[in-house]
């Protein structure tokens, strides 16, 4: 294959470890990211003392990299990362590792998050301060604050515009909890019908309670090094074949008239370039799910199908296991739990190294995962990843 | 829900780009910055045009018609002080001055919007001196 991107297959992730999820962890932040990152680098077969690099993501509600780094007694931290963002930063912060590496600044980077999303601070703003943001001042007065509020409104004009309908959006989170019965790590594994689906209580309409992921406590942590140091580790590589992020429009920031397209929009054709691979070549999908929404308009960003047909999409069975693109296949935030887009990541590897035991996607070697698309900063950030070898 | 809804404490917290907006308001007028320089108008309030970026700018009062490119209807209590206020609804107005300004704002009315349906603006006073755009159908 052409080596039109400088970075394509020369950076892999080679440990991946994780935490209970649960609602209520009863331990601090510190403690699950250093726990998941203790996992990633006994998973990878690395002494603690080999690594050099921390990056992590947080929105005011998690410990400092440079803690982490203390706790775990690193007197030689290369490369830090603290990335003030949401979900949308999660794969930026892998690309950005990889990108240290190759330049030979850090040997061994862990990306990790931590947080306790339900039982200390919870997305919905439930005793929380809000977010400090210049547009916050716009929506706050009306009670318009939460991250289901700004989704459900771009899946309203979704449904307006293109005919996008409620069983749509319940196939998603039909689809996913299937998946999540066969995911050990799942909170949520009893399935549900698409009448439980539409009996489920309305939170922001057109959302109901299953159209919503699960805050959750707990904490995901990768470990990234080079492809060539990665070949002599415990595990099967898995390449960073594309990395791709970017920075569009908010739904707030008056340059954006359609908002039934994200910035996955933007990231996409990069991502796929500098892969050189395109939307048919990936055997499988983890796709941010943080409400089912996100995951119909990617499919159609990331090239799955046209624009406004996520729904029908969905509606056939094709993301489902078994079909071509199975996405997911953890249960997702949906039904997995909610860290912050690290575990899309976590499952993509397993899927890759053929280690997902019931749920393996039969011959998998290359996959997308996929962080928030950009709905409220207007960040997006992909990952193309592939079996080495 | 004939009521926008106003939610102490989530008073807006003016910057130092949006105190004229708010101003404005309180004055009962929506008002929007133009570009001196390429007539562009925006939304949030910005030193800076994002088109031509000319820092010359002036506030011109606006009709506010528009039409609803969105809406929500909130039923959970995100905060304590939404407890008795739940369910509302937040529409999202395209106005007609400009295709991509589009506003957050209160209901009023007290029947569900509808996709693409003409609005008319609403100034509603707020309890501490600020007041807030919200729409009303234009032909109910």
């Amino acid at each position: 294959m052409s080596s039109s991107s400088p970075l394509r297959d020369q950076v892999a992730i080679v440990g991946i470890g994780c935490t209970e999820f649960s609602k209520d962890s009863g331990v601090s932040t510190l403690t699950l990211g250093t726990r998941a990152i203790l996992a990633a680098l006994d998973d990878a077969g690395l002494p603690p003392e080999k690594l050099d690099g921390l990056a992590t993501f947080r929105v005011g509600d998690s410990v400092l990299p440079a803690i982490v780094a203390q706790t775990l007694g690193l007197r030689d931290l290369r490369y830090y990362v603290d990335q003030f963002g949401g979900g949308s930063v999660s794969h930026s912060i892998v690309g950005q590792a990889a990108l240290a590496i190759h330049a030979g600044i850090a040997d061994y980077v862990v990306c990790y998050r931590a947080l306790n999303a339900r039982s200390e601070f919870r997305m919905g703003g439930t005793g929380r301060p809000l977010v400090d943001a210049v547009e916050t001042q716009y929506q706050a007065p009306y009670g318009y604050f939460v991250p289901p509020q700004q989704f459900a409104m771009a899946a309203r004009t979704h449904m307006e515009k293109y005919g996008t309908t409620e069983a749509q959006l319940g196939k998603v989170a039909v689809t996913q909890r299937a998946h999540a019965a066969d995911n050990e790590r799942a909170m949520m594994r009893e399935p549900i019908s698409l009448d439980d689906y539409l009996a489920s209580r309305w939170v922001v309409e057109p959302f109901r309670l299953f159209d919503c992921c699960l805050e959750t406590d707990g904490a995901v942590a990768l470990v990234v090094t080079s492809a060539e140091r990665a070949r002599d580790l415990r595990k099967p590589p898995v390449l960073i074949s594309g990395a791709a992020w970017g920075s569009g429009q908010t739904l707030y920031s008056n340059q954006q008239p359609d908002t039934t397209r994200s910035a996955a929009a933007d990231v996409a054709p990069r991502l796929y370039a500098m892969a050189g691979v395109g939307p048919t070549d990936i055997d499988v999908a983890q796709i941010y799910d943080c409400f089912t929404y996100s995951v119909i308009v990617q499919l159609e960003d990331y090239g799955f199908c046209e624009k406004g047909e996520g729904g029908p999409f969905v509606e056939s069975g094709a993301t489902a296991a078994g079909g071509p693109i199975p996405v997911n296949t953890h249960g997702g935030f949906l039904s997995e739990g909610y860290v912050h887009g690290l575990n899309h990541v976590y499952e993509c590897v397993s899927q890759l190294r053929g280690e997902a035991g019931v749920r393996q996607v039969e011959g998998a070697e290359v996959g997308l995962s996929t962080a928030q698309p950009g709905y409220i900063a207007g960040n997006a950030s992909a990952l193309v990843l592939r079996r080495d070898g | 829900m004939s009521d926008a809804a106003i939610f102490l404490p989530f008073a807006p917290v003016p910057d130092r780009d949006s105190q004229p907006y708010w101003d404005a308001l309180a004055k009962g007028r929506l008002s929007l910055q133009r570009c001196d320089d390429c007539g562009t108008l925006r939304w949030p309030a910005r030193a800076v045009c994002n088109r031509c970026h000319s820092f010359a700018s002036h506030w011109e009062d606006q009709t506010g018609s528009g039409q609803i490119a969105s809406w929500v209807r909130t039923h959970q209590a995100f905060a304590p002080a939404l407890q008795d206020a739940v369910p509302y609804t937040v529409v999202q107005v395209r106005l007609d001055a400009q295709e991509d300004l589009l506003l957050i704002g209160g209901w009023r009315s007290d029947r569900e919007p509808r996709f693409g349906e003409r609005v008319s603006l609403e100034i509603v006073d707020g309890p501490e001196g600020f007041a807030l755009p919200c729409w009303r159908p234009s032909n109910d």
